[in-house]
């Protein structure tokens, strides 16, 4: 049941697995950004109607500007004629002449010219001009005004009005406000070619016309936009663009998220599969032991043979019982390194290598492998920790016992030197390793996918160890590997160059 | 000396004359352009052809024009208008009566009741433009009194 469990476990795929810890760290991801899309909205129609209330308020204080300056010209245009004709009056009082009616019409620079026609007598008419009629090249306009003792008819220059009431156009009081530049600019223009409200690339115009006699002009009122449209003024661009750096931001956080789960994930996977073999490894062998020892207590009357068949069995699993253990505890220990693991003493490989193959050549043999051992004799004494070596070389005979098939069951084991190093090589003729699993063989827990890697035992901790105890001698380990045709390990320990370095290395962990 | 007494003398011999001239031509304009301008401002122009004069209260025609509209619908100096076009001028001033003058200058027509002697009268007044013998006079004046030009070669320039 723990097996299928296991299978099922490695089978299914990374991202889909403990979808309720993915949900649980991305639900809240997810609300914030909910949270950010709505104050985004939000914010981009708010300035949307900030910009349409300015708009608005733009276009009627330029409309109110316009109309209001309109009605001062208007205003100031008709108290001018009124002055005009009221002046007239008063020189008509004093007997009207030809020269009063030039001083009149110079008082008044807008009269071009003028026809006094008393009641008495018209044909007595007084007529003055200002200028040669040819200076005013522009539209000319009559008027009548009928004074108490008779009319006076003139023509007169708009353009020359106007200038003459201009005046009043610089009497702008308007409220200021935010967004809106101070004043209106109100200016006059010459037939209008529309009227009312125009929106311009700035902001807002109103043109509005002019009563009679000026009917030909209009004032245009012009108010600012005081927002900006573009960069940083624009509040709707940078709305979304902070909206947009703030999701950016939520999404690198749940990213972040995402992967330490990830990565916990993976943790959890490990350990789970580490509880999982090695409570397994562990039940096997004490259960055959329990078998063994159960048997040999009831039947006492069992064949010799038998009880001897038995007894090896016990020593067997004990020994590899005691082996995984021991593998398991060196793993921690090196992994935390809270303690010094090696021991380093005066070691010559050879006999290193001879006592551990005669050592376990029963066990070896038992389980019908031919182990040749090939030794360069003149190697010299080296400084390793004996145990672990022997543990290191030992756990790659156990792989290659348990990584053969039952064709060729031979088992090489070479001690050799280079320039550098004193290499020891394990060869096997097994199933090889494939190419896709050689870079994690190394790794904790891991165990190459075959189609019956749940019927060979092992808690995946073999090589870890290996490579730990070859890495605190300073030495690598190389694999050789070809699928079906076996795999060669190869460790290579830095070779003791002199009995002085030796020494010193040997006494190096003593000081520590 | 000699030399600059006669230049002096030269000086004044000519500005004399010129500013005898500039005295008594009062415009500056060719007169070709004042006696268009004045034919312009005159032609088409409706008048009474009488003259108003402000009595406290009220207003009384002061004197009539010969030959004008006002002689013609016999208003006789010394009447006082007590309405003009429906409105009532007893208490009226020479400017009302402006007004009314100058709001009745589209249809031409006034209807005036006067009080003369005592007896209220009901006189229908015809505005009239201008006639051309008084146009041709007015230009004729203002030739003579700003251009210096006499009147006789002023009355033949229409013609021309």
């Amino acid at each position: 049941m723990v097996r299928a469990f296991l299978a099922k476990w490695k089978a299914t795929p990374r991202s889909g697995d403990r979808p309720d810890r993915v949900s649980s760290i991305l639900v809240p991801f997810l609300i914030v950004t909910i949270g950010l899309a709505a104050l985004a909205w939000r914010s981009y129609v708010l300035s949307a109607r900030m910009e349409s209330g300015v708009n608005t308020l733009a276009m009627q204080y330029a409309g109110y500007a316009a109309q209001i300056s309109a009605s001062r010209i208007d205003a100031a245009v008709g108290s001018e004629l009124f002055r005009a004709s009221e002046e007239w009056q008063k020189v008509e009082r004093r007997s009207p002449s030809s020269a009063e009616l030039k001083k009149w019409i110079q008082d008044n620079d807008w009269i071009i010219s003028a026809l006094y026609l008393p009641d008495a007598d018209p044909a007595s008419a007084i007529y003055a001009s200002e200028l040669p009629g040819t200076v005013h090249t522009g539209t000319r306009l009559t008027r009548e005004l009928y004074s108490p003792s008779g009319i006076v008819r003139y023509t007169y220059d708009p353009s020359s009005l106007l200038v003459r009431v201009r005046p009043a156009l610089a009497q702008q009081p308007l409220v200021q406000a935010q967004g809106l530049s101070q004043q209106a600019q109100v200016t006059i223009i010459e037939n209008p070619s529309a009227l009312g409200a125009i929106k311009t690339g700035k902001g807002y115009a109103v043109i509005t016309p002019l009563a009679a006699p000026l009917s030909n002009y209009a004032v245009r009122g012009f108010v600012e936009i005081g927002y900006g449209t573009s960069g940083w003024e624009n509040a709707r661009l940078v709305s979304i663009l902070l909206s947009a750096f703030a999701l950016l931001l939520t999404a690198l956080g749940a990213y972040l998220a995402m992967r330490g789960l990830m990565h916990e994930a993976d943790t959890m996977k490990l350990r789970g599969a580490l509880v999982a073999n090695v409570s397994h490894e562990l039940r096997t062998p004490l259960s055959m032991i329990r078998l063994g020892a159960e048997t040999l207590k009831r039947g006492a009357r069992l064949p010799e043979k038998q009880r001897h068949e038995i007894e090896d069995s016990i020593l067997r699993e004990v020994l590899h019982l005691s082996h995984l253990v021991e593998n398991v505890l060196d793993v921690a220990r090196m992994q935390n390194s809270s303690a010094k693991a090696l021991a380093f003493t005066p070691v010559y490989p050879r006999d290193l290598l001879t006592s551990l193959v005669s050592t376990y050549e029963s066990w070896i043999r038992s389980r019908g492998f031919e182990v040749t051992l090939n030794i360069d004799d003149a190697i010299d004494e080296q400084s390793w920790d004996r145990d672990a070596v022997s543990r290191a070389v030992l756990n790659l005979i156990d792989n290659a016992i348990k990584y053969s098939g039952d064709e060729n069951k031979q088992i090489d084991v070479v001690l050799r030197q280079t320039e550098a190093s004193i290499v020891i090589e394990v060869k096997d003729r097994g199933i090889g390793i494939d190419s896709d699993d050689l870079a994690h063989i190394f790794e904790p827990y891991y165990r190459a996918q075959f189609s019956d890697t749940q019927t060979r035992r092992g808690a995946g901790l073999g090589l870890t160890l290996v490579q730990q105890i070859i890495a605190s001698h300073g030495g690598t380990i190389e694999v050789e590997s070809k699928p079906r045709l076996g795999s060669t390990f190869r460790l290579l320990f830095p070779r003791a160059q002199s009995h002085t370095t030796t020494h010193l290395a040997q006494l190096a962990p003593q000081t520590l | 000396m000699t030399v600059r007494l006669s230049h002096l003398l030269l000086a004044a011999l000519l500005l004399l004359p010129s500013a005898y001239a500039d005295d008594r031509k009062m415009c500056t304009a060719p007169a070709s352009e004042c006696e268009k301008a004045i034919r312009q401002l005159s032609s088409g122009r409706r008048y009474l052809g009488a003259q108003i004069e402000e009595l406290g209260p009220g207003i009384i025609i002061k004197a009539i024009n010969e030959d004008g509209p006002a002689a013609r619908a016999d208003l006789r100096p010394g009447d006082r208008l007590m309405a003009v076009n429906g409105r009532s001028t007893v208490e009226g001033s020479i400017k009302d009566f402006k007004q009314i003058l100058f709001s009745a200058k589209a249809t031409g027509v006034l209807w005036v009741i006067v009080q003369r002697q005592g007896v209220l009268k009901k006189i229908d007044v015809r505005l009239e433009p201008y006639s051309k013998a008084q146009i041709d006079k007015m230009v004729a004046q203002h030739l003579a009194l700003a251009h210096g030009i006499p009147a006789t070669s002023a009355a033949t320039a229409p013609q021309q």
